[in-house]
């Protein structure tokens, strides 16, 4: 006779358990509600009802607005990672030069504008908004095309030539991630320093500067409910272009199988150009909307890289799901700002503690597997 | 031109790793040559680096009278090649639609692809009813009418399939080299196939390989069935 020595193993018993499995689950689910419920009475405590209604609303329209612009900076380096296997430590450093450059068109439109030595002086004389609305298109749209053109050019000119070599990609684009913070810190000094377009504007007025007022302390800045919108209105495109566009799904059966795209006869190296091109301008555009509200800063390229891995591996996106980095940015932009609101001394952990309970919880993350 | 394909003495490596070691071999215009051999012999290598994703190191490929040996894998297709691959490796994120939507080459027309469509939906009329599904929900036969239907999506003087029946019941596998005969009078086709008996009235030349080296040739596949010595020695089940 053997002794039977089998280990208690909690997860071949619930396996084996399904009744308990669910009271588990349900004693679980209630448990969060209460510990969520307790949370929110201990905040209408602190804060008095008014205030937690306050506080609860504008930590969502930040939320709201900080998530999609997450998103936009995170399919960049989601559809980089995944087409082209890389992972792009600069896509940080991308969406902080794409602040510095919407900053820097911004002010420069605004000033060829005014310029009264220049052919443009008259276009909109004292017309102050359409200036300002010029100005902002021309920085996001620059500074993406800025953006896409550095990007472009790393991938052109290094990043091509070490394709298969992680270990040499990830110190190339560490690299880069250091390159241009130096530049930047060297133009505009360090972290310290922040720059914003009202401060610095010749004509101090941007085209979306008021607050939403609804009594009570209950204001919310217009822009950021703008950003929402923007940000709403660039995910849809880019999903249109996913789903009609040639090129769109040459990107999704290359994330699949990049080999065989190019085996169907098309020019696979092309095309991680012109996802490197795309991916660095969605670092830029994003980057330079978000500005009028964070201002340019040159400690925001580790802030944002760190974001940006946090958002994937939080949503599962490195299952090769895009989806997974919409619901990652989500959570990782509202959890920010609810901290930011109600446990301020958490903003600056939160998003590591959320991604430890998901990772626990779900090793796949939100949308991948077991 | 007779050849529409020939391979001069190629030697090939993947990676540090000698592969083919030496082979030559050509594909006559208009006919269906077949790949033999057991596991691990070097078909897929072969049709790999015909492909250029594994150029040979030494050696010459020539496809319709020009050297296609250092060219990269893109340009080499577009000059008129279709690949079925071993393992199918559909899209499986997209739609049956979608794939063949990118496997068509750049600057093809709408015509171009409903000719490509009547021409497939002919040989599969069953590929209309999944056309807008998940390619990664089909079954396996469904998987592998969409593989074949990729590689004729473009006008192709060369199909290279591989393995087309491999994990196919019987009787989808019947039907899949029924297709594959009718496909002769459109293309010249280079097939791998291990379960040589069911492709012997497909074939009308043969190249047997063993070890990265090819070790028999001919035209005749009855003759071929018929030398069980030959049979027993290279394609025979190893244990
Ligand atoms: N990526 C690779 N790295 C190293 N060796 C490889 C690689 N791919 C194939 N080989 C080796 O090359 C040899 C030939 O393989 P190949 O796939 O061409 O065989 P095959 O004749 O197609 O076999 P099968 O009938 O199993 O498909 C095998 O010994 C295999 O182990
Ligand atoms: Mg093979």
């Amino acid at each position: 006779m053997t002794m039977q020595t089998k280990r208690f193993s909690p997860r071949d018993y619930l396996e084996e358990n399904p009744q308990v499995r669910k009271l588990l689950r349900i004693t679980v689910v209630i448990a969060l509600i209460i510990i969520g419920g307790l949370l929110v009475l201990a905040a209408i405590d602190v804060y008095t009802w008014n205030g937690f209604v306050v506080r609860a609303s504008k930590s969502l329209v930040n939320g709201l607005a900080l998530s999609m612009l997450l998103f936009l900076m995170v399919s960049g380096f989601f559809l980089i990672f995944g087409l082209c296997d890389v992972i792009n430590f600069a896509h940080g450093a991308f969406f902080m030069l794409g602040g510095f450059m919407g900053f820097v068109i911004y002010l420069g439109t605004e000033a060829v504008f005014l310029d009264p030595a220049l052919p443009f002086y008259l276009i909109f004389g004292a017309n102050q908004f359409a200036l300002s609305v010029t100005a902002f298109i021309v920085s996001a749209l620059g500074a993406a095309a800025v953006l896409a053109l550095i990007g472009g050019g790393i991938e052109f000119f290094t990043i091509r030539r070490l394709y298969g070599n992680p270990i040499a990609q990830i110190l190339l684009t560490v690299g880069f991630m250091f390159v241009i913070t130096q530049i930047v810190e060297i133009i505009w000094g360090p972290s310290q320093f922040s720059y914003f377009i009202i401060s610095n504007s010749q004509i101090t007025y941007f085209f979306i500067s008021g607050l939403l007022d609804f009594g009570g302390g209950l204001q919310f800045a217009v822009y950021r409910i703008f950003l929402i919108f923007l940000g709403l209105a660039v995910a849809g495109l880019m999903f249109i272009g996913f789903r009609k566009t040639r090129i769109g799904l040459l990107v999704q059966a290359g994330i699949e199988d990049s080999e065989m795209v190019e085996a169907l006869g098309t020019d696979i190296r092309k095309l991680f150009t012109i996802v490197f091109m795309l991916g660095a301008g969605l670092a830029g555009l994003s980057g330079a909307v978000l500005v009028p509200w964070i201002g340019a800063n040159s400690g925001h390229g580790l802030t944002y890289l760190i974001f940006a891995f946090v958002i994937v591996v939080v949503g599962g996106a490195h299952y090769g799901r895009l989806e997974g980095t919409f619901f990652g940015a989500l959570i990782v932009g509202l959890s920010i700002q609810f901290t930011s609101y109600f446990i301020p001394f958490l903003e600056n952990i939160i998003v590591f503690i959320i991604m430890a309970i998901i990772l626990i919880v779900r090793p796949g993350g939100l949308t991948g597997h077991e | 031109m007779k050849n529409l394909l020939e391979i001069q003495n190629a030697h090939v490596y993947i990676g540090s790793f000698y592969i083919l070691q030496g082979i030559s071999l050509v594909v006559p215009k208009g006919e269906v040559t077949l790949l033999l051999g057991r596991n691990g012999s070097g078909k897929t290598t072969t049709m790999k680096s015909i492909l250029g994703i594994y150029p040979p190191k030494e050696g010459k490929i020539v496809f319709k009278g020009e050297e296609i040996s250092n060219l990269p894998t893109h340009k080499i297709v577009n000059k008129g090649m279709g690949y079925v691959p071993d393992t199918r490796r559909i899209f499986g994120t997209l739609t049956v639609e979608q794939n063949l939507v990118v496997s068509m080459r750049k600057g093809s027309s709408r015509e171009d692809m409903q000719k490509r469509l009547d021409l497939i939906f002919d040989l599969f009329p069953d590929m209309k009813g999944f056309l807008k599904q998940r390619a990664g929900t089909l079954s396996g036969g469904q998987q592998q009418m969409l593989a074949v239907a990729r590689a004729l999506m473009n006008e192709n003087d060369l199909l290279l399939i591989d393995e087309p029946t491999e994990g196919l019941s019987p009787l989808l596998a019947k039907n899949l080299i029924d297709s594959l005969d009718r496909l002769k009078e459109f293309a010249t086709i280079l097939l791998v196939e291990q379960n040589f008996r069911t492709v012997s009235k497909l074939g009308d030349n043969y190249y047997i390989f063993d070890n990265g080296k090819i070790v028999h040739e001919g035209t005749n596949m009855s003759e071929l069935i018929d030398d069980k010595a030959l049979v027993a020695q290279y394609l025979g089940v190893s244990i």
